[in-house]
């Protein structure tokens, strides 16, 4: 069937194809840029003003589509933020046309979020993808001060914070591992900056951020829930220029320029926490608490691009950071020091085979380490984890006729996982802890999507993807019994096959237009994720480890069905959706009950996790406003998502940790003149479920008993108390709402200088939102009485934060 | 104590997390449902000492706690039976001023022994249990180390051969003479041998308290220290694979009692139609002076 499916897939392509290629046509190619900097201009619209068709430019800015011979035509291109482009011209053979677009800031300074005429949201088969204007983004109030793409987008229906102030989401009842990551194309594993607060990516480095929540084309896979496709900028290469910033927690500068003018440039851009330089003499004294303690995160991003003909282009880019922690106890000696962090490098070839194939093909690393090292006295404690890709890829972009845009390409991964892997020594007694064991996979993809406009009214984009994953030795699986305890061990050779899974992946995604500007898109979507990651704990944390699929865990398999309705009112002025999504997920995992992290050592990780099923529905409505001073959006979302694991409370359903019933984001900014612009944003979810005790015993552990005499009386209140759960995420915590606001400052231009002001207010009617509870017992021991007290913990109260921003 | 040394990375990891951005807290209201009573078991056997067994039932959980209600949760009118095998007895209840529990006078705790458990209860509940007697594996040495930095201030050291064969449990326990009404267990009392197996080894333990504790060197900065002057007797025990399991998870639970990082996984239990746990153990005893060097 998978085979018939195949076939079908390219018989329309040819047959259409073929059918529509007249002699009478020319190609219109080209990039799309910004007209200053240089930078490409991604998912720019390029189209005919006489017959509103056309495409949007890829990746790298690049577009092409054929016309008909004949009268003149206006060619067209606009994009957010930009002024738009118009050139008459005479079909009568194929056209190069370079598109340098002017931004409306640099005149205006008014924030548009989207200056694009078109009805995109509506005319587009895709569904569910969002693409993020950083300028806006930055516009908006930003916690601590740090502009943060991974908390903009969770102010997006469908998409859910992981908690307070966390840079972890949830997309569609997916997990935090079911979210793609890619940063110039390379896999980012953890995204996250001080335990979750922050995220790795440095809004001044980054020139376009797309989100794909539904309806994935075949293109991208590996992940069930989403896409976050983070591209760098490039480097300006017109001009240097320098810009960096100020703010509570860290600071930044980048630097951009031409190497050659036109032809090759570069951009380079840091950014550090600073706290820890104050943690050392003269600030604190030596041997303090503050000096033994030290914390810090910094980052670089830098790219070098360089056009070597009209045809060829070559891209370097590559990302390094790492969060430090520093703990020494002045009491114990213990002192421990956690370093963790990702390092990417991606290089990426642009080639032109004609002005209807476009090429590219990309080399890339990713890598992500955890590890913790710690002392006292003479025991010694090492942990690692991490895990290292070479990823190799090639993908076509096939433009043979206007109503059709073709993508297909290779793509092949090698693993290295580093699962949890422990050393520790004392003096010379070397503990049998199994040491530090790498698991080698391959991962393969092959894929095809065709965007086809079927008519006027109609249009479908169907794709398919084959993966497979391959996962060899050597590799040590630790058998155990009922008990979980080790009974034997099968070791299995270099290269020599433990495990081998693959599958087809259909995706198809149609469009229906009832008017111009009315649509309704159906799509679904077969996904296979063959890495999992493994959290003891309900938030994200660096300690979490990312498995392979292997002879016990099977991959991830996701299948969605979403449909919507789309309608832009007022010459496109308001954009409103709805869409509808029923997911179900295969062969997840959770970590048995009562596993320790111990249990993961001198022990396969996923010796330790049971598997269930998940499945999840929901609605999402949205209203936004793209013109005008004031504009921003609304959206709701309705959810359910729940689990069943026949190894969790007797296979009882219960709600996922992420399962939200309701959750609201309002955003909106305001552009009031030149020198001021506003921004807020309010949020409310459902709160979080969570498990809590429902009753409790005490015990008073082995009396002392001398010979026969028992040695003093039980006394009550010795007695340890220890609960009984109830039913797995049966509680909620109360509902979690918060109100951001922030107003920017531009200082007007002087000579080159630009400068500006973020004030920010995060939560500002300092709400109290609940981050976790626990039962406080308190004792009074001469009454023998009890008392107990439910808490809850909330992390950030109101903070206001101030940034400065500079330019030259 | 590599075992807590593991457990303190997330801890740290979390608490520095949580004191960085210095929280707030609130008292709530929190609805639970009210659940069927469970009966809890507490049977010991050490190794040359009586059998004794201490029963009670869960409470709702905001149910009030005073000494008067706790011994209304303890039950007192089972019919409570242990059987080594070769005698079978049937414990008697305590008299109430020394505490309610039951207790043999005939199985007296013994290497090598299969012991089994039987309680019938008022309600027509059956209860069972089985544990066993291993041979003690002792320490080859015990002593008293003051901590780096601190002047009088330690902990007690142990040297270990833990034996070849894999599966090996211990418990250790400490008392301070006069100090100390009972042998209190330290965090993370409890330890098998899947990562030491065969090997000989130093570890450490610091001083554990009793639950709820409000002596003075318990909230100063001499709590989880031992200090020279101290008589320090120890107890340190071999225990079933059951035991290890129940008091790990156990500790765990009270150690890291709510919040997203702490365990909400039901204790392991070898009781039938309860809660608790039925063990035999056996211990080995040394005692220290704590002393400055000289």
């Amino acid at each position: 069937m998978h085979r018939n499916l195949i076939a079908i897939v390219f018989l329309l392509l040819s047959v259409t194809t073929y059918a529509q290629e007249k002699p009478t046509r020319y190609t219109l190619s080209g990039y799309v840029k910004d007209a200053s900097s240089g930078e490409a201009l991604i998912g720019a619209n390029v189209y005919l003003k006489e017959t509103m068709k056309g495409v949007q430019t890829n990746t790298y800015g690049f577009y092409s589509f054929t016309v008909d011979a004949g009268d003149s035509v206006t060619l067209m291109s606009s994009f957010i933020g930009y002024n738009d482009f118009a050139k008459r011209l005479l079909p009568n053979k194929d056209y190069r046309i370079n598109i340098d677009l002017v931004n409306k800031y640099i005149e205006t300074k008014e924030v548009v979020i989207t200056g694009k005429k078109e009805d995109q949201n509506v005319s587009q088969p895709q569904m569910g993808k969002v693409q993020l204007d950083i300028e806006q983004i930055k516009s908006l109030p930003a916690f601590m001060g740090e502009v943060d793409v991974l908390k903009t987008i969770q102010l997006l229906p469908g998409v859910q914070s992981a908690g307070e102030g966390n840079t972890g989401f949830y997309v569609r009842g997916g997990g935090p591992d079911q979210n793609l990551i890619l940063l110039d194309e390379a896999v980012v594993y953890n995204a996250s900056h001080l335990f979750g607060f922050f995220s790795v990516f440095n809004s001044d480095a980054i020139n376009n951020v797309t989100l794909i929540k539904g309806g994935m084309p075949a293109n991208y896979g590996g992940r069930l829930a989403s896409v976050l496709d983070i591209s760098l900028k490039e480097g300006n290469n017109k001009e240097f220029k320098a810009e960096g910033g100020l703010g509570p927690i860290a600071s930044r500068l980048t630097l951009q320029g031409p190497i050659q003018k036109d032809k090759s440039s570069f951009i380079i851009s840091g950014r550090r926490t600073f706290i820890d330089l104050f943690q050392r003499p003269p600030f604190v004294k030596k041997g303090s608490n503050a000096a033994n303690n030290t914390y810090f995160f910094y980052d670089l991003n830098t790219k070098i691009n360089y056009h070597i003909s009209d045809r060829d282009r070559i891209f370097l880019s590559g990302y390094f950071g790492r969060d430090v922690f520093n703990f020494k106890s002045a009491d114990t000696g213990f002192r421990f020091r956690i370093p963790w962090g990702n390092a990417t490098t991606s290089l990426r070839w642009n080639h032109l085979f004609s002005d209807k194939l476009f090429v590219n093909t990309s080399l890339i690393y990713s890598d992500y380490k955890f590890s913790f090292g710690a002392k006292q006295e003479s025991m010694q404690l090492n942990i690692f984890s991490g895990v290292r890709d070479f990823n190799a890829k090639t993908d076509f972009t096939w433009f043979p006729v206007i109503t059709h845009n073709v993508k297909f390409g290779i793509n092949y991964i090698y693993h290295r996982f580093t699962p949890t892997s422990v050393e520790a020594r004392q003096d010379s007694t070397e503990f049998d802890l199994g040491g530090v064991n790498h698991q080698y996979a391959h991962e393969g993809a092959v894929y095809i999507n065709d965007e086809w406009t079927v008519s006027d009214k109609f249009s479908v984009s169907p794709g398919l993807r084959y993966s497979m994953f391959d996962f060899v030795g050597p590799f040590t699986r630790y058998v155990k019994n009922g008990d979980f305890e080790t009974i034997d061990s099968v070791h299995y050779g270099t290269n020599e096959k433990v495990a081998f899974y693959h599958g087809i992946e259909p995706r198809i995604s149609a469009k229906y237009s009832i008017t111009q500007n009315a649509s309704f898109k159906a799509s679904f979507t077969q996904n296979y994720q063959y890495v999992h990651l493994a959290s003891f704990t309900s938030v994200t944390l660096p300690t979490d480890v990312w498995v392979p699929s292997n002879d016990r865990v099977k991959p991830q398999d996701g299948k969605m069905y979403a449909a919507g309705y789309f309608q832009n009112f007022k010459d496109n002025m308001f954009e409103t959706s709805v869409e509808v999504y029923y997911k179900t997920m295969k062969h997840q995992i959770e970590y048995r009950d009562g596993s320790q992290p111990d249990d993961d050592v001198k022990n396969n990780t996923d010796n330790n996790f049971v598997f269930g099923k998940g499945w999840s529905y929901g609605a999402e409505f949205f209203i936004k406003k793209a013109k005008g001073k004031l504009n921003g959006w609304i959206g709701y979302t309705l959810a359910y998502t729940n689990r069943k694991f026949p190894d969790i409370k007797n296979g009882k359903t219960f709600p996922a940790k992420y399962d939200r019933r309701h959750d609201i984001s309002v955003v909106l900014t305001y552009n009031m003149n030149k020198k001021w612009t506003f921004g807020l944003t309010w949020v409310y979810a459902t709160g979080n479920a969570t498990t809590l005790p429902v009753s409790r015993y005490f015990m008073f552990g082995p009396l002392d008993l001398q010979g026969i005499v028992y040695n003093g009386l039980p006394n009550m209140t010795s007695g340890q108390i220890y609960d009984v759960y109830g039913d797995r995420n049966s509680y909620r915590m109360a509902p979690y709402h918060r109100l951001d606001i922030s107003a920017t400052y531009n200082r007007p231009k002087r000579k080159r200088f630009e400068s500006s002001w973020n004030f920010s207010v995060y939560n500002v009617y300092n709400r109290m939102n609940p981050y976790f509870i626990y039962f406080n017992n308190e004792v009074d021991s001469k009454t023998g009485t009890y008392t107990i007290q439910a808490k809850q913990v909330s992390l950030f109260p109101v903070i206001p934060s101030i940034t400065y921003n500079f330019k030259f | 104590m590599k075992k807590s040394l593991i457990m303190m990375l997330i801890g740290c990891v979390l608490l520095t997390t949580v004191m960085f951005f210095s929280s707030c807290e609130k008292d709530i209201t929190v609805d639970l449902p009210t659940q069927e009573q469970k009966y809890v078991v507490e049977g010991y056997i050490e190794n040359g000492l009586p059998a004794y067994v201490l029963l009670s039932k869960t409470a709702d959980y905001f149910a009030p706690v005073d000494s008067v209600s706790l011994k209304n949760y303890m039950v007192k009118d089972a019919t409570v039976i242990i059987s080594d095998g070769t005698i079978t007895d049937t414990l008697m209840m305590a008299d109430p001023t020394i505490g309610y529990f039951y207790f043999s006078t005939n199985i007296i705790g013994q290497t090598g022994k299969t012991y089994s458990l039987k309680i019938l209860t008022s309600d027509n509940k059956t209860i069972t249990a089985e544990t066993h007697m291993l041979p003690a594996v002792p320490l080859d040495s015990v002593w008293f180390k003051i901590q780096e930095g601190k002047d009088s201030l330690g902990f007690v050291w142990a040297h270990l051969t833990d034996p070849d064969t894999l599966g090996n449990c211990y418990r250790w326990f400490a008392k301070r003479l006069g100090k100390d009404k009972s042998f209190i267990p330290p965090p993370g009392s409890v330890f098998d041998d899947r990562f030491i197996n065969g090997k000989e080894f130093n570890f450490a333990f610091n001083r554990g308290q009793v639950p709820n504790s409000n002596a003075e060197d318990d909230n100063n900065d001499e709590a989880g220290f031992f200090k020279a002057g101290d008589t320090i007797e120890v107890k340190f025990c071999t225990i079933t694979k059951e035991s290890y399991k129940f008091w790990r998870q156990a500790e765990s639970q009270s150690t890291g009692s709510g919040g997203p990082f702490g365990s909400t996984a039901e204790i392991p239990t070898n009781i039938n139609g309860g809660i608790g746990i039925f063990e035999a153990f056996n211990p080995t005893f040394y005692t220290v002076i704590a002393k400055k060097p000289d």
